[in-house]
């Protein structure tokens, strides 16, 4: 019998608290092991763990990429992996490999078959897919059912098929589907953070409203915390409320720190839109139960008739070579501005071509906006970002770029040797491809039947020995 | 933990006040500003002061005021200003992909 057929049959929520671990709110960064050997010593009913975001940029999921680097993924996947098979407890791990695409689902499964053959396991693998056919956003711009969240324009229909990956974020409904195939393990594509925490104690009768609150905090682990960090959190959830308790013994979660949390990458910190409808917290409460746990209670779900899914999409800008340099020049640094415009003029005139440059001016407002007269510091680190179809011609523009911006002249300059400082050569380096989002939006009135593919697979390691 | 409010030349500056000032995306296309005051006196003297409405949070980020949403959480004394990005997020052009260091100008606010 499958892990979650075991819970289902086994526990019922008045047979006392569901203990919940969450594990990694970034798996493939090095999952803390102390902590995650505290948390499994205390019996979790399952381990759920956050894969992915959108915060790192567009380019994981427009490359089909992940972000972590494989070794520590691998490192991670198996602690969790064996940890779970170990207990005999579900594992739930949402948003595979960053952004959850295809590409990014393939590959955490291979990694999952690959520790599976390492070490003869067998256990059933269910995967949420979460890529959106293009022309289904298309059709819900044409249905007036795509909205934009926040300030980003809505795309032609040539812009979305130019997208190269496509995923909506599924929630606690369609991970609640893809459990009930029963598994060992369920690996979702983009997936709500909520919904990989949320799910299985829906489905086995706690109220939605607490569970998605609970879920809200503990996917980051240990973050809700004072000190917050990285390392495991439990969670202890009955039909009225639940208890957080991180698995760091010197991490707290107060009710002020627990309450703060809420406000964390979050536009309303009082209210949460989930696909199937909104998670209101007005009237949580925080509670102390002692100087290192806080029991949360009072969270309301309304449910909308129809769910809504957040889609995210992807596209190639173009190659991306970037050059690094310095300035120290106090003349230089003055007209620093003025003398890249100059330059890209000449540029342009020897290199044609559909390149462009972005200039970031390190010291002088490449971070944020500065006044007139604190622009003028000891020195200047220039990033200048050049984009184009081909990487050939990013790196001509680049290397034009360089000599001319070097040898420009301009009255008054006394460095007529040179007016940039390389901390190496070459210094223009080839980066990887520009990418940008098209979509960050809310597909309204959509049947999430049919828009998240499910796959059971029975994954055997054993049979390769 | 609050000094005394006794305001120097433009005011007490919120930073010292606060015990936390930051910024993150809250998604690539929008920025959201946390303050965290260090008391429930700090928190009614930062939330009501004119230096904290979303008209001089607006102009501090060359926005509009009507772009500025702010939020009050009396209870953790916390106050929440959400903003558009003015590039979606890792768009070319872009100088802050996760928004993290976009709180530096709140902590030149005076009260």
């Amino acid at each position: 019998m499958n892990a979650v057929a075991r819970l289902r049959q086994w526990h019922r929520p008045a047979d006392g608290p569901l203990r919940v671990l969450a594990a990694s709110g970034q798996l493939g960064y090095g999952i803390p092991e102390p902590a995650l050997r505290r948390g499994m010593a205390r019996a979790p009913h399952f381990v759920g763990c956050d894969m992915g975001s959108i915060d790192p940029g567009p380019y994981y999921l427009g490359a089909g990429e992940m972000a972590a680097p494989a070794e520590m993924v691998y490192r991670d996947l198996d602690l969790v992996l064996c940890a779970a098979l170990d207990a005999g407890v579900p594992l739930v791990i949402g948003s595979a490999g960053t952004a959850g695409a295809r590409p990014h689902l393939e590959a955490v499964v291979a990694v999952l078959r690959r520790i599976a053959d390492a070490r003869s396991l067998r256990f059933r693998l269910v995967t949420v897919s979460s890529d959106i056919a293009a022309e289904r956003v298309v059709g819900a711009i044409d249905a007036g059912q795509l909205v934009p969240i926040g300030a980003i324009d809505m795309p032609s229909a040539q812009q979305v098929h130019g997208c190269s990956h496509i995923v909506g974020q599924c929630g606690t409904d369609t991970l609640m589907q893809a459990l009930a195939l029963g598994a060992d393990v369920v690996l979702a594509g983009r997936a709500c953070d909520t919904a990989i925490f949320a799910a299985l104690p829906v489905m086995l009768g706690y109220p939605m409203g607490l569970a998605l609150h609970m879920a809200k905090i503990i996917e980051c682990t240990s973050l809700c915390c004072q000190p917050g960090g990285r390392d495991a959190m439990l969670a202890e959830l009955t039909m009225e409320a639940f208890t957080l308790e991180s698995m760091n013994p010197d991490a707290h979660a107060t009710p002020a720190s627990v309450a703060a949390h809420a406000l964390y990458e979050q536009a309303d910190p009082l209210s949460v839109e989930e696909p199937e409808g909104v998670l209101l917290l007005d009237e949580a409460q925080y509670e102390a139960l002692d100087a290192h746990r806080t029991r949360v209670r009072g969270a309301r779900f309304v449910a909308r008739d129809k769910p809504s899914v957040k889609v995210e999409g992807a596209s190639l800008v173009g190659q991306r070579v970037v050059l690094l340099a310095g300035v120290a020049d106090p003349g230089f640094l003055d007209r620093l501005p003025q003398a890249l415009g100059l330059v890209e003029q000449r540029v342009r005139a020897l290199v044609p071509g559909d390149w462009a440059v972005y200039p970031h001016i390190y010291g002088q407002g490449a971070v944020r906006p500065l006044a007139e007269g604190t622009l003028r510091a000891g020195e200047a680190g220039l990033v200048l970002e050049f984009i184009a179809p081909q990487v050939a011609l990013a790196r001509t523009a680049a290397g034009v770029f360089k000599q001319n911006l070097l040898h420009y002249g301009y009255p008054g300059r006394k460095s007529t040797a040179g007016n940039l400082a390389f901390a190496f050569t070459p210094s223009e380096v080839d980066a990887h491809a520009a990418y940008r989002f098209v979509l960050y939006h809310v597909m309204q009135d959509v049947s999430t039947i049919d828009l998240f593919a499910l796959n059971a697979i029975d994954v055997d390691g054993q049979h390769v020995h | 933990m609050t000094t005394p409010t006794s305001p120097g030349p433009g005011g007490v500056r919120l930073a010292d006040l606060a015990q936390v000032i930051r910024s993150k995306n809250a998604g690539p296309t929008q920025l959201t500003i946390d303050i965290f005051l260090n008391d429930a006196q700090a928190y009614a003297q930062a939330s009501q002061s004119p230096a904290m409405s979303c008209a001089a949070v607006a102009r501090r980020y060359g926005m509009d005021p009507a772009q500025v949403q702010r939020h009050l959480i009396p209870g953790i004394h916390a106050i929440k200003f959400v903003l558009p990005r003015q590039v979606v997020a890792g768009s070319p052009g872009d100088g802050d992909v996760y928004g993290a260091q976009q709180h530096v100008p709140m902590l030149e606010v005076r009260l």
